[in-house]
């Protein structure tokens, strides 16, 4: 592989690992918090089933680059050296807020993933297959809270309505193109994001359609790059890194 | 506040095992139990196929209750239809609240204990789960919901190193 396809393959793996961290964290936060017993574990679930793909990805991005650690890359980066969207870095909000990004994650997950269980890198392949079947048990947890919330009382649809509200602008950043992204896909090592997005689209679309919400004017989409992000999530990696931090050099 | 209604769940091992209750979850309706039971009861576990049904929709009866308990006159007017039998006999294996044994066609759940009785009646627990109340894991989720577990080998009790009490000199 050239060496500016190693370090653009990276970079994506890199943005999808820090994807699977940040959601993970924010929806750890509900641990103690849900509801429901049922669905406090449940939550819990999801929660490490993304920091386990995360690891899967931190860990193929260290073998690209010869370079830093899983535990290196979480515990300190800085937040501009992070490469989640922002969607994910938002503060909890309520049970609807919290399905919903869950929800357009995993939907986004379900086609990406489908791309790169075929992926050139033979690497990615296997992880890539097995994660979309995890994956698509929460696809099919969170398309049901959304359904339901959407059609259930007055006060359900207008949290699951303002959510979309806030959520849906923020959900495109997803396909902002990567660095060197009609490079990585001409040789197959990485999607067409654009063109993904019009599989996400119609995929959630119905969902929503069905769940009587209506999406947003498109003219609000955020279109930054991965590297731009907002306070929550410097105040986020706070929490997270605060311990390893103390004491750089223990070992755990 | 209201609780949600309460569901038992049923979990076969393999797909020569009998269903096994082994749990409850509150859920809003089956389909979210359905979800509930493979999140709280086999997130690791190995698991081939998973029935949720409303515990009010089960018929329960103990050993001590059955001299007492009324049994329904066969009605000619009703039609029949299958319910699936569950049974506990002894102490063993505590966290298995009752055991696949067989399916009956009845048209009430005491005809179809009373018909079931007529073959078996040595157990200490017997349980009478309409069919239709029934709702399964299509085959589908298996791989989605049950096989990822098998990959995760921390779920393994071997995986783990055993603690040993060194003794006092």
């Amino acid at each position: 592989m050239k060496i500016s396809t190693k370090v653009a393959l990276a970079n994506a793996l890199l943005g999808m690992a820090d994807d699977e961290l940040v959601l993970a964290h924010r929806n750890s936060e509900w641990i103690g918090h849900a509801p429901i017993l049922e669905e406090d574990i449940a939550l819990a679930n999801i929660a490490q089933d993304e920091l386990g793909h995360a690891m899967v990805w931190y860990t193929l991005h260290q073998q690209l680059t010869d370079g830093d650690t899983p535990d290196q890359l979480v515990y300190f980066r800085e937040a501009d050296q992070y490469r989640n969207v922002q969607m994910m870095e938002q503060p909890r909000g309520d049970w609807a807020f919290t399905f919903l990004r869950q929800y357009l994650f995993d939907a986004y997950e379900q086609v990406l993933l489908s791309h790169l269980s075929q992926c050139s890198y033979q690497p990615i392949v296997d992880p890539a297959a097995k994660i979309k079947q995890e994956e698509l048990y929460h696809y099919r947890h969170s398309a049901l809270w959304v359904q339901r919330l959407g059609l259930g009382t007055e006060e359900s649809h207008f949290r699951m309505q303002r959510a979309l509200e806030q959520l849906w602008p923020l959900a495109m950043q997803l396909f902002v193109p990567v660095e060197q992204n009609q490079l990585l896909a001409d040789e197959g090592f990485f999607p067409e994001l654009l063109e993904m997005e019009r599989a996400w689209q119609a995929m959630v679309m119905a969902h929503l359609t069905s769940a009587n919400l209506q999406t947003t004017a498109n003219s609000d989409f955020i279109t930054m790059p991965r590297t731009a992000h907002s306070h929550h999530l410097t105040e986020l990696l706070g929490d997270l890194q605060q311990v390893a931090r103390v004491d750089p050099e223990a070992e755990w | 506040l209201t609780q949600w209604p309460r569901y038992e769940v049923f979990k076969q091992d393999k797909s020569n095992k009998p269903h096994e209750a082994i749990g409850t979850v509150h859920a809003p309706d089956a389909e979210m139990a359905l979800l509930n039971a493979r999140n709280v009861h086999v997130r690791r576990p190995a698991c081939h196929s998973l029935w949720v049904v409303p515990e009010s929709a089960i018929l329960k009866v103990t050993a001590q209750q059955l001299a007492s308990h009324p049994q329904d006159q066969a009605d000619e007017n009703s039609t029949d239809q299958h319910y699936e039998i569950f049974c506990k006999r002894g102490k063993r294996r505590s966290m298995i609240a009752a055991t696949h044994v067989g399916t009956v066609e009845a048209s009430t759940a005491n005809m179809a204990l009373s018909k079931m009785l007529e073959h078996d009646d040595s157990a200490d627990v017997w349980w009478v789960v309409p069919q239709q109340a029934i709702t399964r894991s299509d085959d589908e989720l298996i791989e989605s919901w049950f096989e990822p577990a098998q990959h995760k080998t921390y779920r393994h009790q071997s995986g783990y190193g055993k603690v040993q009490v060194r003794e006092a000199n």
